[in-house]
């Protein structure tokens, strides 16, 4: 608990909680990063799903650093508003299935990236995606809208 | 006043007061309507600018269903989120600041619907948007994301 109660005692920690401007300047921060997030990868994701199939496949990529961009806002603002009350945040178990949720959906999209992106780069014409392939896309909307779900929730389960 | 006084007393306003996690789950529901909205114009917008260019701009201004799909999910869940606290929602500076925001960005994409129509969409098929729909394009990301910040300090304002 020691390294907790430490972090929401730092100057972030305290300016954060405790300005007018700060938890709501990052929770829309947050929301922002979000939909861009969302947008962008869960858009990646539905393609090789098969929707949308006048998108062309490999050109998708282009979406990457926008998908990248909503990640590192999320990070930044969601660290820092864990910064104003981390013993509470930690305590919660929402807030750790969001946790883990954040990391499944991190290893589908490097998978993801790898099995869809990686070769094209490399010139190879691609194939139509294989079924284990619209799993890991299946599977990443799933996560990440599971983790929003999760991250809505730590105001009001436990 | 007494309409939002009628509005908050409701039979459904009653209802997501008193049985458990209906507000959250309305909420967290506008979430998911934000994703898909804000998440598709911000492509839409952003395509039309330029980014993303490899992407066909016919296929994405065709993520339109997605938009109307968030639109419809957050009017849905909006309203019953109103109705459960009306008169303190109704009453709030951001509230009506979200919804003045609301109507700027129904007006222009209104604007940028008719500057694709009147041009017979031949700028879409060649993939050069008049400086005009740049500008709706501009001003849409512009509302939005107010609409979102609006929205988000309603709880501190």
């Amino acid at each position: 608990m020691g390294f907790l109660e430490w972090l929401q005692g730092t100057w972030v920690g305290v300016l954060v909680a405790e300005s007018l401007w700060g938890y709501p300047l990052f929770e829309t921060i947050h929301s922002i990063g979000m939909a861009m997030m969302i947008g962008s990868l869960g858009l990646i994701n539905l393609r090789v799903l098969g929707v949308k199939p006048d998108l062309p496949l490999l050109d998708t990529r282009a979406l990457l650093p926008l998908a990248w961009l909503g990640f590192t806002l999320n990070a930044l603002s969601g660290s820092l508003l864990f910064t104003s009350d981390a013993v509470y945040f930690w305590g919660k178990y929402t807030f750790r299935i969001k946790m883990i949720l954040i990391i499944l959906g991190g290893i589908n999209a490097a998978l993801l990236g790898r099995r869809v992106f990686r070769e094209a780069a490399a010139g190879v014409p691609a194939p139509p995606p294989a079924a284990s392939t619209k799993w890991i896309a299946f599977s990443s909307l799933v996560f990440w809208f599971g983790a929003v779900i999760a991250g809505r929730l730590i105001a009001y389960a436990p | 006043m007494e309409f939002l006084v009628w509005l908050e007393n409701t039979a459904i306003a009653n209802a997501i007061r008193t049985i458990p996690w209906l507000y959250p789950t309305f909420e967290t529901g506008h979430y998911i309507g934000l994703s898909l909205l804000v998440g598709g114009i911000m492509l839409i917008d952003l395509r039309v600018l330029g980014f993303a260019r490899p992407l066909p701009l016919k296929s994405m201004i065709g993520l339109l269903p997605f938009v109307w799909a968030g639109f419809l999910i957050n009017v849905l869940t909006g309203s019953l989120l109103f109705i459960y606290g009306a008169t303190t929602f109704g009453t709030n500076g951001a509230f009506l600041l979200k919804m003045a925001f609301m109507v700027l960005a129904g007006l222009n994409a209104l604007a940028f619907d008719v500057s694709v129509r009147r041009s017979g969409g031949s700028w879409v098929a060649a993939d050069r948007p008049p400086s005009l729909v740049k500008g709706f394009a501009t001003l849409s990301l512009v509302f939005w994301l107010c609409v979102v910040t609006t929205g988000r300090w309603m709880a501190y304002l």
